[in-house]
């Protein structure tokens, strides 16, 4: 029986009870044993990418006390955060040292969801029902850092019902980038703005993506615009029946 | 003009940016990036071609000085005349002189990074020489006395009826709305002025070690003219633009054009060693190159930022980038703008200069995936976040000391996993003040940049209890 | 003499820097600069011809009989008075002068003032390589062979022919560069200029405007058959 911990990151934590239920539920469903290693907060990227580096090595230490203590996979919902765990994680520490080791030790065991089910768990189809006309945003990290860029579609493929339709610009930024949202939110939002367009063109009524930056930001455009398209986590997407 | 700036901001208020700006921006990107895009399907080896010109560019950075000094000595060889310029006024003085020396009244110049670098144009008016741009878009510009909007099309942000009526202002002329007619004026008036001119002025897009020789591409023609006509050429080139041999340079003009505009080559390539040598045949009588270090050399220290030196200068990496296409290169404060100037600026001029532009960025990536010679952007623009917000060997940190503090403040929050689970707890009730149906829409300070553009969510931070009692149960 | 830029230069990259090494951190000479494997002449004379079309070029295979007839439907068909062209063996035995006087056409000297030639409308020129994949013209310079003919007139013709077919630039520059007595190679002469397709610019609105500096007009013609003159 594949063991697994959950990487619950700071934005699911805050914002996303309700994906992060459905990603428990769904993992046991599919014979994943899980712990919840309840000392994690966030995985330090926010400050490894504003170049505040020894205060996300700080950060960074707190999630390897966290999940080292067992040698289960680790999954979370968030392209970015795995990739700052699996990538990053090791620059953190001089080559050679300890806490470099079980850096590197614990990226080789760390997934993203979505990669964890395709390529860990071998499974595309997870019994989804979901009759809607869907769009796919594909999260900059998700895609160039961890290189996922088959997954998503490979398992929307297989929900039943589910009528795909292709997102003009389906790569580019939707204008999150963190802290890019306060520190330059005009900016931010006029490329929040063009995502927004480029969805409403589509003809979807639902947009997924596999990152919950990107979400909240997409999610609150569209509410803020009154639109009824919805923007969801395709977590969420895969737990509907 | 010829100053060092003191101080460059990202200026990223989109409403301070005119609105032609933006919308013709994207139109160029758009249309250079789906132009790359077709000419990389064309060409199965176009991976290892990149490959291969990374470790090219890599090794001649790390073997410069050996190639600088073989390129002298070659161009010497040829008769040219080699000057070495420490810094912008160095140079400027080495290309007066030489400008004092031949009477110059008037010098035609082609397109070129290193003279806008050093402030060349404004230091020859100062002297009484009139400096012409005859590139068309830096023509435009220079008459109309604003600075490139984009790397190869520099007047994009101007229609064709603001182009006429700068014509018809400057020029004095009955200038129509027409971008064939406007290129025709523009041909007429700039062709007597390069048949007339004493100077021809360039940069050069490669120089070649091996044999001493400056590579040009152009497409309008105006750098072969500049460089044909007059009697003397001068040439400013920043010493990262050497490479090795000719063989390499197979690789990097077949990635050059194909990268920036979609063509397979630009319309000319010119490869220049020393002055004419036939009587009887065009060329200048004289050539001198002035290589340009500008602080370049102190960059080299950092081996993580010194791969901005492979840089070609093609600018897919702003054709591609979502922040760049919203801003124009206005924006950027710097005559080489979008990720590769958010990443050049700051190590050329010091992060005390440019500590904003390395933020000018959401890290998406993109400008990694289509560079030519795969200049890790992302990684650099981390690393020079790094420089600013802690300091390293290069420079102090130059972050402003509240958001340093809250930095600290937060990662010692976060690091302590206790406290983070307390202001987990303590969150949600605070913010349920501001919260409707689910939504925040206006939060206080700092969250009210987030919901200035689109509400928040509501913090609900339940999962932990629902882990808790489901595990209780 | 001590050059700062130099000795700054080695300070940054540092002491520990091994010797200099033209293949460190390139690995094995890479075969891929050969890469392009021509079918046939034909094939490539066809490519060669389609790129400079697709320039906006126009491109035409031509036998020696029908040269006259080529240049006074060109004559006639642009207007040209003033004509420049290079001093070389095949334009002489193709009798290109004298069939452009014969048209009352006025050949200027290519070794003329820059302000005469200026006002040419044609100047013809060979090639010293053409490379099929661009549409690419690859022009040297001399005395008898002025790099302004190709420049000036505001249409430029090539007179090409399928001997200068290179598959790709590495046969070019190698051969280019490895010209002459070995001893005095890399040979290098002052000037080489690739031109491919009209002078063109997209500079206001993207509009593609063609002759901006250089030539509004390129024909190409590239001579195949029933050729009187021997190919050297």
């Amino acid at each position: 029986m594949p063991k697994a911990q959950l990487f619950i990151t700071c934005l699911g934590d805050q914002f996303y009870t309700k994906t992060l239920q459905n990603m428990t539920v769904l993992l046991e469903r599919l014979g994943v044993e899980l712990t919840f290693p309840h000392e994690q907060t966030c995985c330090g990227q926010p400050h490894f990418n504003n170049g505040f580096e020894s205060q996300a090595r700080e950060v960074a230490r707190n999630f390897l006390r966290a999940f080292g203590r067992s040698d289960a996979s680790i999954i979370g919902p968030s392209g970015s955060c795995v990739s700052m765990v699996k990538h990053h994680y090791p620059e953190l520490f001089p080559a050679g040292t300890p806490e470099h080791a079980l850096a590197a030790e614990i990226a080789s065991r760390t997934f993203e969801f979505t990669e964890y089910l395709v390529n860990v768990l071998k499974v595309t189809d997870v019994g989804a029902v979901y009759p809607h006309k869907v769009t796919y945003h594909a999260s900059c990290h998700y895609l160039r850092e961890l290189g996922l860029k088959t997954e998503a579609k490979t398992l929307l493929n297989a929900v039943k019902g589910l009528e795909f339709v292709p997102l003009n610009e389906e790569e580019t930024c939707c204008g999150f980038g963190g802290a890019f949202t306060v520190t330059y939110p005009e900016v931010s939002r006029s490329m929040m703005e063009n995502k927004l367009k480029n969805i409403l063109a589509s003809g979807a009524d639902t947009v997924v993506m596999c990152e919950p930056g990107c979400l909240m930001n997409v999610a609150g455009g569209l509410h803020k615009t009154g639109s009824n398209i919805r923007a969801m986590h395709i977590i969420d997407l895969l737990s509907s029946k | 003009m010829s100053e060092t700036p003191t101080y460059i901001g990202f200026e990223a208020y989109t409403g301070h940016i005119p609105p032609s700006i933006p919308s013709a921006v994207q139109q160029a990107t758009a249309r250079f990036a789906v132009g790359r895009a077709a000419r990389v399907s064309e060409l199965p080896q176009f991976e290892q071609l990149r490959q291969i010109a990374s470790d090219i560019r890599l090794h001649t950075i790390e073997n410069m000085d050996t190639y600088l000094l073989r390129f002298e000595e070659k161009v010497t060889a040829a008769g040219g005349h080699v000057h070495w310029a420490a810094t912008a006024e160095d140079a400027r003085q080495i290309v007066l002189q030489i400008a004092r020396e031949h009477n110059v009244k008037l010098a035609v110049k082609s397109k070129s990074m290193a003279t806008e670098e050093i402030g060349l144009n404004h230091a020859l008016e100062t002297a009484g020489i009139e400096a012409l741009e005859t590139d068309l878009g830096e023509y435009i510009i220079q008459l109309a006395g604003t600075g490139p909007s984009h790397i190869i099309v520099p007047a994009i942000h101007l229609k064709k009826e603001e182009i006429a009526a700068i014509f018809s202002e400057k020029l004095g002329i009955d200038a129509p709305a027409d971008p064939i007619e406007l290129t025709r004026i523009a041909r007429e008036i700039l062709r007597e002025k390069f048949l007339n001119a004493e100077m021809g002025v360039s940069g050069a897009n490669f120089l070649i070690a091996e044999t001493g020789t400056l590579v040009m591409v152009t497409n309008e023609g105006n750098g072969r003219m500049c460089t044909t006509m007059p009697d003397l050429h001068v040439a400013v080139v920043g010493i990262d633009k050497i490479i090795p041999d000719w063989e390499s340079l197979t690789v990097f003009l077949k990635l050059l054009a194909r990268s920036a505009t979609g063509q397979k080559l630009s319309t000319y390539t010119q490869f220049i060693t020393g002055p004419r040598r036939a009587e009887g045949e065009f060329g200048p009588k004289e050539f001198h190159i002035v290589l340009l270090d500008n602080g370049r050399s102190d960059v080299l220290k950092d081996p993580i930022g010194r791969e901005v030196f492979k840089c070609i200068r093609c600018g897919a990496c702003a054709n591609v980038c979502p922040v760049y296409k919203n801003v124009g290169g206005f924006a950027y404060g710097w005559f080489i703008s979008g990720p590769i100037g958010a990443i050049f600026a700051p190590q050329m001029l010091g992060t005390p200069t440019a500590r904003e532009l390395p933020y000018a960025s959401t890290l998406c990536g993109a400008c990694a995936d289509v560079c030519p010679v795969k200049i890790p952007i992302p990684t650099i623009l981390r690393h020079l976040r790094r420089r600013v917000a802690e300091g390293d060997q290069i420079a102090a940190s130059t972050m402003p000391a509240p958001i340093a503090a809250a930095a600290k403040l937060s990662a010692l929050a976060l690091a302590q996993n206790w406290i983070y689970r307390f202001g987990a707890r303590i969150l949600p009730p605070v913010m349920a003040l501001f919260t409707r149906d689910s939504w925040i829409s206006s939060a206080p300070y700092p969250l009210n940049r987030w919901t200035k553009s689109r509400p928040l969510l509501a913090f609900t931070a339940g999962f932990r209890s629902w882990w808790k009692n489901r595990n209780a149960k | 003499m001590t050059n700062p830029v130099i000795e700054n230069i080695r300070r940054s990259l540092g002491g520990q820097r091994p010797p200099y090494n033209p293949r460190r951190g390139l690995g094995p000479r890479p075969a891929i600069y050969e890469s392009r494997r021509p079918e046939s002449v034909d094939s490539e004379i066809e490519q060669f011809l389609d790129e400079v079309r697709k320039l906006s070029g126009v491109a035409e295979k031509l036998s020696a009989d029908s040269v006259s007839d080529a240049l006074k439907a060109l004559v006639a068909k642009n207007g040209i008075r003033k004509a420049t062209l290079w001093h070389t063996p095949l334009f002489e035995q193709l009798g290109i002068e004298n069939t452009l006087r014969s048209l009352a056409v006025d050949i200027i000297s290519p070794n003329a003032d820059k302000h005469e030639m200026a006002h040419c409308d044609l100047g013809i020129t060979e090639a010293e390589y053409i490379l099929p994949e661009t549409g690419t013209l690859v022009l040297a310079s001399s005395a008898e062979k002025p790099r302004a003919v190709s420049l000036l007139p505001r249409l430029h013709l090539a007179i090409v022919r399928p001997e200068m077919l290179r598959p790709d630039l590495h046969q070019v520059f190698a051969e280019h560069i490895g010209r002459g007595e070995a001893s005095l190679r890399p040979y290098t002469p002052d000037y080489l200029v690739f031109i491919t397709g009209p002078s063109r610019t997209a500079d206001i609105e993207l509009t593609v405007t063609l002759g901006v500096h250089g030539p509004k007009n390129l024909h190409v013609w590239i001579m195949v058959k029933n050729l009187t003159v021997a190919f050297d």
